[in-house]
C-alpha cells in the first residue's frame, strides 16, 4: 500500500474554517471534525464529491483509499479547496488485500464504502469487487474500536419492484434470487447488502445502507439503461412515460456523508433520488435537443415486456446460446412504471436536493457536448 | 455418472459450470476457491452439491472422477500434481503450466498413474476449426503443410481498461515468466503446434511494449509479439501477437503444396484457397464468385447450428469437455496429444527465454547495426539451453 498524499503540512486554499467547523460539530452528527474518516472508491464519479462534501462540513482528517492505477485528479480537484488545517490522505491498494483493508480502517470513525465491481458481464468479477472487498474492509473494520458509522453505497438495483403499489421505497422487498435476472451487478450489490446486515448482525457493526438511483452529472457520458438501449445503430427507447431515478452526482454525495454523519439513523436504509424528476421521454428530448439527434424507436411497455419474457426462455430452451440478459425480473426492476420517494431522505437526515433536476440536467448534457450521440 | 469439480471459482469457471450441467452423465459434485465467497457464490449460482476453500479436502470429500483447474497459471502445476496424485483426470485451463519442464512432470505422472490430463486450448475445437481440420486430414493441403500463419490479437481497450489491467503492480499476470503474453498466447501458439512433429522447433521472437502501454509508463509488459517458427527446414511458420492491430483478429492460415486454409475464429469462417490458377481473365473473374459462394456456405453453416443451439459463444470448450470426458469413459485417446502440449509449452519457453534476454529488440530494432556478438552468443546460449532442456 502506499501513502500518496499527505496534505497536513502543506499551503491550504479555500474558506476559512469557522463556518464549517461549526457544521463538523454540530449535535445532531456522532463524530467531531478531527475524526479520521475512510471514503472507498475516492477517485470514482461520486466518491470525489463526499470527499468535497465532508470538506466543506468542516471534516479535516480524511482518508481516500484508491486502486494503485486510479487517476487522482478528480480528488485532487476536490481536495485542492479545503479548508484550513484539513488533511487529506490518499491510501493507494487494493480491497481484495486484507492488509490494505487493516491499514485504510486503522483509527476510522466513520467509512462510507463507494468502491464496487461494475463488472457488467462477469459474475464472478462483480462479486468479487463488491462482495469480497466489502467482506474485507468489515473485518478490517472490526478491528477498529473508534468505528462509529459503516455506510455502504448500495443501489436502486437491488429492488425488485415486484411490490403490488406503483411506489418503490425503502421497505419494498430486495431481489430475492439475484442470481435468475441476469445482471452480475444486481447479484454483486445484493449479496454485498447481505454481508453488511450479516455482520452488523452478528458482530454489532453498525451501519446504514444508502440506495443511490441513477446518478448523473458533468463526466459522466451516455443514457442509462431505465431510458433505452442501443441496438444495431438504433436507440431503442424503452423508458416511455416512466419516471426516471435521477440523482444528481452533488446531491447525491450530500446525502451519503448525511446518512454517515446524522444521528439515529443505525441500520436504516435511504433511497436517494433528486424532486421534479422527469418521465423517460422528457429526458430522451432534453438529450437530444442539448447533446445530439439519434434515431430513437419507442418499444411499448407491453411489447418490451414480451420481448423479455420469449429472451428469457430462449436463453434456457437454448442452453444459454443468447444469455439471460433480457428477463421479466430485469424488466420490472428497470422499465416497469413506478414512483419514487425521497421522503424519508428528508425526514431522517434533513436532506434537500441542492441541485433542482433542471439545472443538473442542463449542466449534464451541457458537458457532454453538442453533436455527441447516445453511445 | 462422471463427478466433476472445480478449483478456481473465477471469470472463467462459470463457463466451465455452465457447459458442464449442459452435459449428459456428468454432475459437478464440488466446487472449491481459497476465498470462501467466491467458491460459495458458484456453488449457489450454479446449485452444485459443496463448496470448498481446501482442495485436498474436496479431493478427499467430494472425491471426483474429473477437476477442472480454472485458478491463475501460477497454481496449476501444484493443484494438477494434487489432482493426479489423488487419482483424479485434470482439465487445467490455459497456459497449461509455468514453464514446459512442469507441463513434461504433470504429462509423467499422468502416465504413471494411468489418468488423463488436457489443457483449454478450446478454440482449436470450435465448429469451424473442426471444419478445417477434417479438411486437413482428407489430404486437402496436398501434403505436410508448408507454413502457417498464426494471428492472435488482444485488445486492451482504451488507456483506462489497460491501467485497470496492468497498473498493479501485483498482478499476478507480472509474476508470470511471460507475463502478459503467457497467460494469452498459448491459443495462437497451439494452432501451430497441432500441425508440427518435432519437438523443439526453432524459434525466433521480437516483443516490445507498444505506445499505448508506454503512454501509461508501462514498461515492462510486452504486448506486442512476432515469431518465426521453424521445423527442419521443413514448415515454418509465424506468429503475430499484438493488442494495437486493428482489427483485432484471431485467424489462422495454413498453406500446403497443394491448396491453402483460413479459418477466420472472430467470425466462424472457413475459406479453401485453390492453389491452382485458372486461365488469363478468368482468374480475376471467378475467384470473387467461388469465394462469395464460400462465405454463403459458412454463413449458412452457422445459422444452422444457431437454430439448433449449438453455436454457443465458446462451443469449442463444450466440444473439448465432451471428448475429454468421453476418452476417460471409453479410455480413448485424449482429445489434444500429449506432445502437442509440451510442444506448445517448450516453444512458448523458449520465446519467453528470448524476449528476457533482450537480443531480439536490439537485433531487430535497429536492422543497419547488428547485434554486438557478446549479445548473439548470449542468446545462442539461452536458445540452445532451452533447446536441451526440451530434449531432455
Amino acid at each position: 500500500m502506499n501513502t500518496q498524499a499527505s496534505n497536513a503540512a502543506s499551503p491550504e486554499r479555500g474558506s476559512p474554517p469557522s463556518d464549517v467547523a461549526r457544521l463538523a460539530t454540530c449535535d445532531s452528527f456522532i463524530i467531531g471534525s478531527d475524526d479520521r474518516i475512510l471514503v472507498t472508491g475516492a477517485t470514482g464519479f461520486v466518491g470525489p464529491r463526499v470527499v468535497g462534501c465532508l470538506l466543506d462540513r468542516g471534516f479535516r482528517n480524511l482518508v481516500c483509499f484508491a486502486r494503485p492505477s486510479s487517476d487522482l485528479a478528480r480528488i485532487e480537484a476536490s481536495s485542492n479547496c479545503r479548508p484550513l488545517g484539513a488533511r487529506v490522505e490518499v491510501l493507494k491498494g487494493n480491497l481484495l488485500s486484507r492488509e490494505d483493508c487493516e491499514a485504510a480502517c486503522k483509527d476510522v470513525a466513520v467509512i462510507f464504502h463507494l468502491a464496487a465491481g461494475t463488472g457488467e458481464k462477469s459474475f464472478p468479477d462483480a462479486f468479487m469487487n463488491s462482495a469480497v472487498t466489502t467482506r474485507n474492509l468489515l473485518d478490517a473494520s472490526l478491528h477498529c474500536a473508534r468505528l462509529r458509522r459503516f455506510v455502504l453505497v448500495s443501489s436502486f438495483a437491488v429492488y425488485s419492484n415486484r411490490q403490488k403499489s406503483r411506489l418503490l421505497e425503502e421497505s419494498c422487498p430486495i431481489e430475492e434470487h439475484p442470481e435468475l435476472r441476469g445482471e452480475a451487478y444486481c447479484f454483486a450489490k445484493v449479496r454485498q447488502e447481505q454481508i453488511l446486515t450479516e455482520y452488523g448482525r452478528s458482530f454489532g457493526v453498525p451501519y446504514v445502507v444508502v440506495r443511490p438511483g441513477s446518478v448523473y452529472g458533468p463526466g459522466k457520458d451516455g443514457i442509462i439503461g431505465r431510458v433505452g438501449i442501443g441496438a444495431f445503430g438504433i436507440f431503442v427507447h424503452l423508458g416511455g412515460s416512466n419516471t426516471i431515478p435521477l440523482t444528481y452526482v452533488d446531491n447525491c454525495a450530500e446525502a451519503i456523508v448525511l446518512a454517515g454523519l446524522v444521528k439515529g439513523v443505525e441500520s436504516e436504509v435511504f433511497n436517494v433520488v433528486d424532486d421534479d424528476l422527469p418521465s423517460s421521454r422528457e429526458f430522451l428530448r432534453l438529450y437530444k435537443e442539448n447533446v445530439g439527434h439519434f434515431k430513437a424507436v419507442y418499444l411499448p411497455h407491453a411489447a418490451s415486456h414480451a420481448l423479455c419474457y420469449l429472451w428469457e426462455k430462449y436463453s434456457q430452451w437454448s442452453n444459454g446460446q443468447l444469455p439471460p440478459i433480457f428477463t421479466r425480473r430485469r424488466w420490472y426492476a428497470y422499465w416497469r412504471k413506478t414512483r419514487y420517494s425521497n421522503q424519508k431522505l428528508k425526514a431522517r437526515l434533513g436532506w434537500t436536493p441542492k441541485m433542482p433536476t433542471a439545472e443538473g440536467l442542463r449542466q449534464s448534457f451541457q458537458d457532454r457536448g453538442r453533436g455527441r450521440t447516445y453511445a | 455418472m462422471l463427478k466433476v469439480a472445480i478449483v478456481g471459482c473465477g471469470k472463467i469457471a462459470d463457463a466451465h459450470a455452465s457447459h458442464i450441467q449442459r452435459m449428459d452423465g456428468c454432475e459437478i459434485v464440488g466446487v472449491c476457491d481459497r476465498e470462501s465467497l467466491m467458491a460459495k457464490q458458484l456453488y449457489e449460482r450454479f446449485r452444485v452439491k459443496r463448496y470448498f476453500t481446501d482442495p485436498t479436502e474436496l479431493l478427499s470429500q467430494a472425491r471426483p472422477h474429473v477437476v477442472h483447474i480454472t485458478t491463475p497459471p501460477e497454481s496449476h502445476f501444484d493443484i494438477a500434481r494434487l489432482c493426479l496424485e489423488h487419482g483424479c483426470h485434470v482439465y487445467v485451463e490455459k497456459p497449461f503450466t509455468l514453464c514446459a519442464e512442469q507441463a513434461q512432470r504433470l504429462v509423467d505422472l499422468a502416465y504413471e498413474k494411468e489418468l488423463k490430463l488436457t489443457v483449454g486450448h478450446n478454440d482449436q475445437f470450435s465448429h469451424v476449426a473442426r471444419r478445417m481440420r477434417a479438411l486437413v486430414e482428407t489430404g486437402y493441403l496436398g501434403g505436410p503443410p508448408v507454413h502457417m500463419e498464426s494471428y492472435y490479437g488482444y485488445d486492451l481497450g482504451d488507456p483506462r481498461y489497460a491501467r485497470s489491467l496492468l497498473g498493479d503492480r501485483g498482478h499476478w499476470v507480472r509474476r508470470l515468466p511471460g507475463k502478459l503474453l503467457h497467460n494469452l498466447i498459448s491459443h495462437g501458439i497451439a494452432r501451430i503446434a497441432e500441425f508440427l512433429t518435432s519437438d523443439a522447433p526453432h524459434v525466433i521472437a521480437y516483443g516490445f511494449v507498444s505506445p499505448l502501454l508506454k503512454g501509461i509508463n508501462e514498461s515492462e509488459i510486452v504486448d506486442e509479439l512476432r515469431v518465426i517458427i521453424c521445423e527442419e527446414e521443413r514448415t515454418t511458420a509465424y506468429f503475430t501477437f499484438s493488442s494495437q492491430m486493428r482489427p483485432s483478429i484471431h485467424e489462422f492460415r495454413i498453406y500446403g503444396p497443394k491448396n491453402g486454409l483460413v479459418l477466420d475464429q472472430d467470425h466462424d469462417i472457413l475459406i479453401q484457397l485453390r492453389g491452382e490458377k485458372l486461365k488469363s481473365y478468368a482468374d480475376k473473374f471467378v475467384p470473387p464468385v467461388l469465394f462469395a459462394k464460400q462465405h454463403l456456405e459458412n454463413l449458412i453453416k452457422n445459422a444452422r447450428l444457431f437454430l439448433a443451439s449449438d453455436f454457443h459463444m465458446d462451443s469449442g470448450m463444450k466440444y473439448l469437455i465432451e471428448s475429454f470426458y468421453r476418452s476417460i469413459s471409453e479410455n480413448a485417446a485424449v482429445p489434444i496429444p500429449y506432445g502437442e502440449i509440451l510442444r506448445t509449452a517448450r516453444i512458448m519457453d523458449t520465446i519467453f527465454g528470448q524476449l528476457r534476454v533482450g537480443w531480439s529488440q536490439a537485433h531487430w530494432a535497429f536492422p543497419t547495426h547488428p547485434a554486438p556478438p557478446e549479445i548473439n552468443e548470449r542468446c545462442a546460449a539461452v536458445h540452445s539451453r532451452t533447446i536441451l532442456a526440451s530434449d531432455s
